[in-house]
């Protein structure tokens, strides 16, 4: 074999140089032969290449992933907070309340918010971001002026950005959530409802604005999905409550 | 540039070497079996990453599923209204993959249902990120159907029911898509899960259990399937709640006969 491949170069080698016709021809086998196995060669290496390829990112090994803007990383921390607030009064209905319908979609809504804010708590902590916000909320929606409910918040931060709030639209308030505590029957179905509906109230905007502004895909497309969702539930939520011969809240200015 | 009497050399020795060397066996034995082998190594992985990459959402490619023959996708927009366990819903598919539901789900979270269930609370599945495999229980039975048993019990968003009148032995469905086929073995059953279950750009709402509470939902007693066309007062596709809307619990006060929801934009967007 090393005897074949000796001669096989040499005779390469020399073909350059050799313009004769009756030498090349006699020389066509050998070189045609060694360009197929030189060209099935490349290719092995070249697809073996593309396999180590393929199973190194078939095993995890992810392209780095962005690192959230202002508003990505300030939506996820403010509305970690907000949601858990949701979860907190829909446990209480969903053990308290004795009504289907109220415990249904309490039990909905502590699982599906439970399970954002464990995705919102991931992202931060890709990012190295803290977890909960310091300081005020909403500083993050530096565009808010144009956003319904959220005008007037720009007054205090001029241009450059919004103040920010301590406390964000559509939360309960202690003495709310007391009341809550207290309330049994159908009044405490009404009341959790009432809440629940101003509460989603206050969120959409917020979510409305990171899923407009934020940077990351999978940050706006959750935050659009929040948008619809808490939508859907709150025209199912106003229906329960005139169902039930009461209003809703005003809802938050 | 060799000298010419090299190559002269060479020249004159070159027929003797043809005619007693024989072709490089060895070597091209050697470069056939790498070859061989490359091909089989890529071969392989590219089925399987072609399998992962091509049916897995990304930012870029939300929706996978359009690349599976024979599936249809139909937007539900805002037509995601509650209803209560004695009402019906008017759906446009069967089995339904999308519309106004019960406002409790089924649970799905890996169960085989033995019975045919109420399609409203099957709906409602679809809509917290399952996939639900529907059979005609005529035409899958015996080792078929333990297939499909096998592939959902117990795995998380998955659900398994019969399905009877179904048109097609099976049917696959997740919110705004079917698929149906007649094999249990066809890899497009694969494709459809991997593309749609919790795939977070196409269910509506994200983060949504699949488990049920006590006393609202019982998987071995799950409300039953109503075979009879739903009359004139099901709850139209579009419905989707609010102030005045009728269709609510049990508990609502009795609406005026004929009472309509209140019209909703058409889905879109």
């Amino acid at each position: 074999m090393n005897h074949d491949m000796t001669e096989a170069i040499t005779s390469s080698e020399s073909s350059p140089g050799s313009a004769q016709a009756p030498t090349s021809a006699t020389k066509t086998p050998g070189r045609w032969l060694r360009v197929v196995l030189a060209s099935i060669a490349v290719l092995a290496v070249l697809l073996l290449g593309a396999a180590l390829g393929m199973s190194l990112q078939l095993v995890g090994g992810a392209p780095a992933q962005p690192e959230g803007g202002t508003v990505d990383v300030g939506f996820a921390q403010d509305m970690s907070v907000h949601h858990r607030q949701a979860v907190q009064m829909a446990a209480l209905a969903r053990d308290r309340s004795t009504d289907p319908a109220i415990r249904s979609i309490a039990f909905d809504i502590e699982t599906n918010q439970l399970q954002q804010i464990g995705q919102m708590q991931g992202w931060l902590s890709l990012w190295n971001a803290a977890a909960l916000p310091t300081g005020r909320y909403m500083t993050w929606m530096t565009d808010a002026e144009s956003m319904p409910g959220m005008a007037g918040m720009g007054h205090n931060g001029g241009s450059s950005g919004v103040a920010g709030v301590t406390t964000m639209p559509g939360m309960a308030s202690p003495a709310d959530l007391e009341q809550l505590r207290a309330a049994n029957g159908a009044q405490f179905d009404v009341l959790f409802l009432q809440l629940m509906l101003r509460h989603h109230q206050g969120g959409v905007p917020m979510a409305r604005y990171a899923e407009q502004h934020g940077e990351i895909p999978q940050v706006r497309n959750l935050a659009e999905k929040i948008v619809t969702s808490q939508s859907a539930e709150s025209d199912y939520m106003i229906q329960l409550i005139t169902q039930r011969g009461a209003q809703p809240l005003p809802p938050p200015r | 540039m060799p000298s010419g009497k090299s190559s002269k050399t060479v020249r004159n020795a070159r027929p003797v070497v043809t005619a007693t060397k024989p072709k490089p066996w060895g070597t091209i034995a050697a470069v056939v079996a790498i070859a061989v082998f490359a091909v089989a190594v890529f071969g392989y992985m590219f089925t399987r990453y072609e399998d992962r990459r091509a049916f897995t959402p990304t930012a870029s490619t939300k929706d996978p599923s359009t690349q599976i023959p024979g599936i249809v996708i139909q937007d539900y927009g805002t037509g995601r209204g509650h209803i209560g366990p004695d009402k019906r819903v008017a759906y446009d598919h069967s089995p339904p993959f999308g519309g106004p539901h019960d406002g409790t789900w089924a649970a799905c979270n890996g169960v085989v249902y033995a019975t045919p269930v109420r399609n409203e609370n099957m709906v409602h599945a679809l809509e917290h990120g399952a996939v639900w495999i529907a059979y005609n229980p005529d035409k899958i039975t015996g080792a078929a159907l333990q297939s499909l048993r096998d592939r959902v019990q117990g795995a998380n968003y998955l659900m398994l029911s019969p399905y009877p009148g179904l048109d097609m032995p099976i049917s696959l469905q997740s919110w705004g898509h079917q698929l149906k086929m007649t094999d249990p073995a066809d890899k497009r059953i694969d494709h459809f899960i991997q593309a749609l279950r919790l795939n977070q750009y196409t269910y509506p709402e994200i983060g949504a259990s699949c488990d049920v509470l006590s006393g609202l939902f019982d998987p071995a007693k799950p409300p039953p399937f109503v075979a009879a066309p739903p009359g004139p007062d099901a709850v139209p596709l579009t419905f989707s709640g609010g102030r005045g809307a009728s269709p609510g619990d049990e508990t609502a006060p009795a609406a005026p006969g004929g009472t309509q929801p209140a019209p909703n934009p058409p889905p879109g967007g």
